[in-house]
């Protein structure tokens, strides 16, 4: 039923199985589209749209993320340009919000080359008032009131386009992910590098310089046992998106960042590949990467990687979860 | 009484129907009163860009656009244009 449309992120909702797919399509539009019978049937949520006072209409959904156990009803969206959505009624319907919508710094927010994307939506599993998001090229935002209000974290980010390149807002992470053993760590790919934070975002340590070819690039992945590890798929450059030096390969640092290490066993060589930033996954028990020239790949004993698939189209997004038949 | 007819995509999401045969004066009307309406038409109710809609074989935008009357009218067919190639 979703052939044909641009799944831009599909995820399994733990609470209750439930499978989201955030679609796109250049004739049809934007929905968000859920199964509750692991994809044979879908259904459309009401339409997605911005309020006319915004002067904006919507260009793309591009993540969705469920809420937390306790609250059942809730999930969160990430669409275009540079907006949040929130459902109370399991995504059937979604409303704006406005702290995102009308931030003071919009008119300095401007879009990346998938346009202006809120792409990562990160809730703190220990402080229901806390949240964050990135987008495109906006920057990191965090809100400590549950959504109403935002606050840029960008000190010490790099946005080398920008006349000021430490500006409070413009900067373009591609990827955030928050730590689900230790929340206070943020892990962020950005346009310009991998960084890390302690503090809430409050402040940023770059992290690409020792080790990494490149520190461009989209996916983010990390091992939820371990806050000091996190892989990285880098391309060669912003102008140039594919692997660099003709190899595609993962970088795994163990020390927050200190050194990287190439994981490249089992992955093709003379490959010019690319992975978007929904295109990688992980769990408890390993890693997985999907490319836009449709390989999906798995990391078996922590060391080898397998193409679990092979000819697909261009892989858009990838998950991993478990259930039961 | 006019008859519908949409891209195999939107019967996929109605689901499975191509045609409908619906109540309406004009072919706004008659898009709105479909199940897929959603995905023809933004938020501020404008037709998707890439929408082409034809009535009786001809482009409604040489009949008045979306306020043509359907009255007397066998088929109103929605077709996506993407160009390009």
């Amino acid at each position: 039923m979703l052939e044909g449309w641009g799944v831009y992120h599909a995820t399994l909702d733990p609470r209750d199985g439930t499978v989201f797919a955030a679609t796109n399509h250049r004739v049809y539009g934007s929905t968000v589209q859920r199964s509750a019978d692991n994809g044979r049937t879908w259904r459309r949520s009401q339409k997605v749209g911005l309020p006319e006072d915004s002067g904006l209409t919507l260009d793309a959904v591009w993540h969705i993320e469920p809420g937390r156990a306790e609250e059942p009803q809730t999930l969160y969206l990430g669409a275009a340009p540079g907006v949040l959505f929130r459902s109370d009624d399991r995504g059937e319907s979604w409303e704006v919000n406005r702290g995102i919508l009308d931030h003071s710094t919009r008119e300095r927010w401007f879009p990346g080359a998938g346009g202006m994307c809120c792409h990562s939506i990160q809730l703190d599993p220990r402080d229901s008032r806390r949240m964050y998001v990135a987008i495109t090229a906006a920057g990191v935002f965090r809100s400590d009131d549950a959504g109403e209000s935002w606050l840029p974290i960008n000190n010490n980010v790099e946005a080398e386009f920008l006349g000021d390149p430490h500006a409070e807002v413009g900067q373009c992470p591609h990827k955030l992910l928050i730590h689900p053993a230790r929340p206070d760590r943020l892990w962020q790919q950005n346009h310009y590098g991998v960084y890390l934070s302690d503090d809430h975002g409050e402040s940023w340590l770059r992290l690409d310089g020792n080790g990494l070819p490149s520190g461009f690039g989209f996916p983010l992945m990390l091992d939820p046992k371990d806050p000091h590890s996190a892989f990285v798929i880098p391309e060669k450059s912003p102008e140039y998106h594919y692997s660099s030096g003709g190899q595609l390969a993962v970088y795994r640092t163990q020390d927050s960042g200190e050194t990287w290490e190439l994981m490249s066993d089992g992955l093709p060589k003379q490959a010019w590949a690319a992975v978007l930033r929904e295109a990688s996954a992980y769990d408890d028990e390993s890693l997985y990467f999907g490319t836009q020239s449709g390989s999906l790949f798995a990391l078996t004993d922590g060391q080898r990687w397998v193409e679990a698939v092979r000819h697909l189209p261009p892989i858009l997004s990838v998950e991993v979860a478990q259930w039961s038949a | 009484m006019v008859r519908v007819a949409v891209p195999s995509m939107l019967a996929a999401q109605a689901p499975g129907r191509k045609g409908y045969d619906v109540e309406a004066q004009t072919v706004g009307d008659a898009l709105h009163a479909l199940p897929v309406a959603d995905l023809l038409f933004n938020e501020r109710g404008a037709l998707n860009r890439h929408l082409n809609v034809y009535i009786d074989g001809t482009d409604v935008r040489e009949r008045g656009g979306l306020d043509c009357p359907v009255a007397g009218a066998g088929e109103i067919r929605v077709v996506a244009m993407v160009s390009g190639g």
